[in-house]
């Protein structure tokens, strides 16, 4: 499917750029290949709680980082809006009167360091909110449709890799990065979404954690046993899986 | 046809002004009403997500979203054939070997469905999703009730894209975000409330629903308040 396919390659883009780096795959490799893909100026990402965002973790150049702290420090702009809608925000010209009214402060002072178009996406699976991706553009202008799909992808990879770094993680021995599925598959969230949904909310009871450690259990107990992280909802959703609060413990029944 | 429920739901489709306006659980409505009004066993909504791909935004029944599920995930069925054609589709006999979708066909008719039509939902010259009737016996759909259920899924498209619009600019990308966002919340709220209750997932989003009703709260919060409650306990407690 076609967009399978385009998540491979962004997927792609992004292990590229942390081996070029000699690193493991993190959320900053995420921003470099997301203002690449959709032409942007900068990029940006926040860590996030239920409160809104909290503290910047990456950013491509100082606009972007003036941008991520002005918006904790002023309270408002787009990254706040994105949280509370559950949804992104595109302001695709600040110079209009609709980003004056609803961001007065933040966008007066965006503009006057350069930012002209301002995208926030939600880090975000339903319930569980682990922070925020930021675009913006010197110049004024929307995404195009294809730009706007490269970025919720995008941010669909950047919510995962948060959500397994604030799990602590388990590097597995062959040093592939958290984040990458055996071989080298992309988070495969898109397509096989209600069935990990469901188990995610399963797992909540079973473990006792929060929707963010269920999901990021979910997927180490794939990973761990090189399975397809859909194939594993699926057996949980069919109750012929429980995972048990000891990691290691589990068993099919 | 039962023509005060019929006019009773256009009257619901069209208001969507409200302040507790959910709009998947207005999908789910139009799901049920669709069963009801025009002798389907069971219907599905799915949404185009700008990520490039369909996704199944309500279904009456857990085992017409599964249906549509695989519609998407094999890349073949009639609701596929609607939304990218952006005309109506039938497919009046699924056991008939000549089908064009044999993959699609062999899991819906499993399924216990014989007869699909998929209606596409758009908006100008912009399909943003399709309404799919199935039926659990061979035989097309009366012309009469197509056009009624192709009424029904153009007066939800125009409601579902004008609820936000109106109190914010928001473009169609964000809207159509929200609702599948919400339609993940719900999706996580059903598997903890079938794990603490041991029912199946058709039953903890009727008690998510009834619940939402009961206390005039949208499913959608409902069901995010569930998942984030650090209790099992459901209804949530209140304060949390």
């Amino acid at each position: 499917m076609m967009s399978v396919s385009r998540a491979t390659v962004l997927w792609g883009l992004i292990a590229e750029h942390a081996a070029a780096g000699g690193r493991r795959v993190a959320v900053g490799d995420v921003c470099a290949v997301a203002v690449a893909s959709v032409q942007a100026s900068g990029a940006w990402v926040a860590a996030a709680s239920s409160r809104g965002p909290d503290f910047v973790l990456s950013v491509t150049d100082p606009v972007s980082e003036q941008l991520a702290e002005l918006q904790l420090l002023l309270g408002e702009g787009p990254s706040h809006d994105v949280l509370a809608a559950a949804a992104p925000v595109l302001a695709a010209d600040l110079g209009d009167q609709e980003s004056a009214r609803r961001w007065p402060a933040f966008t007066a002072e965006a503009r006057n360091i350069g930012a002209m178009a301002v995208f926030a996406f939600p880090l975000m699976i339903g319930a569980i909110r682990s922070g925020i991706i930021g675009l913006y553009r010197s110049s004024p202008g929307p995404l195009s449709s294809l730009q706007l799909g490269d970025c919720l992808l995008l941010a669909d990879t950047a919510t995962v890799l948060l959500l397994e770094s604030l799990d602590g993680g388990t590097p597995p021995a062959d040093g592939i990065g958290p984040g990458m599925r055996p071989g080298g598959q992309s988070p495969d969230l898109a397509v096989h979404r209600v069935e990990i949904d469901q188990a995610t909310g399963m797992l909540t009871v079973q473990l006792g954690v929060t929707a963010g450690e269920a999901f990021a259990r979910l997927r180490a107990y794939a990973y761990a046993r090189d399975r397809r992280l859909a194939d594993v909802a699926g057996d949980i959703v069919a109750r012929r899986l429980r995972l048990d609060p000891e990691p290691g413990q589990e068993a099919g029944r | 046809m039962d023509s005060e429920l019929l006019s009773g739901t256009f009257v619901e489709l069209a208001d969507t002004m409200v302040a507790d306006f959910d709009i998947i659980d207005f999908l789910h409505m139009l799901t049920d009403r669709s069963v009801a009004l025009l002798a389907a066993s069971a219907a599905g909504v799915v949404l185009a997500d700008p990520r490039g791909e369909l996704r199944v935004a309500a279904a009456s029944s857990e085992a017409a979203g599964m249906v549509e599920l695989f519609q998407i995930q094999n890349d073949q069925g009639p609701c596929l054939d609607c939304f990218r054609s952006g005309h109506s589709v039938t497919a009046a006999d699924l056991a008939d070997p000549g089908t064009p979708w044999p993959r699609f066909a062999a899991a819906a008719t499993q399924a216990g469905f014989r007869t699909v039509e998929a209606l596409p939902m758009r908006l100008r010259d912009q399909v943003i999703g399709a309404l799919n009737l199935f039926r659990a016996t061979p035989g097309a759909f009366e012309p009469a009730d197509l056009r009624i259920a192709q009424a029904l899924a153009d007066v939800a498209t125009i409601g579902l894209l004008q609820e936000r619009s109106l109190r914010r600019s928001e473009t169609m990308a964000e809207q159509l975000q929200a609702a599948l966002n919400s339609r993940v919340v719900i999706e996580q709220a059903k598997g903890k409330l079938a794990e603490r209750l041991g029912t199946d997932m058709d039953e903890a989003f009727r008690l998510l629903r009834d619940h939402a009703r009961n206390s005039n709260q949208r499913l959608t919060d409902v069901a995010r308040n569930f998942v984030d409650s650090t209790s099992a306990e459901f209804p949530p407690p209140p304060g949390q």
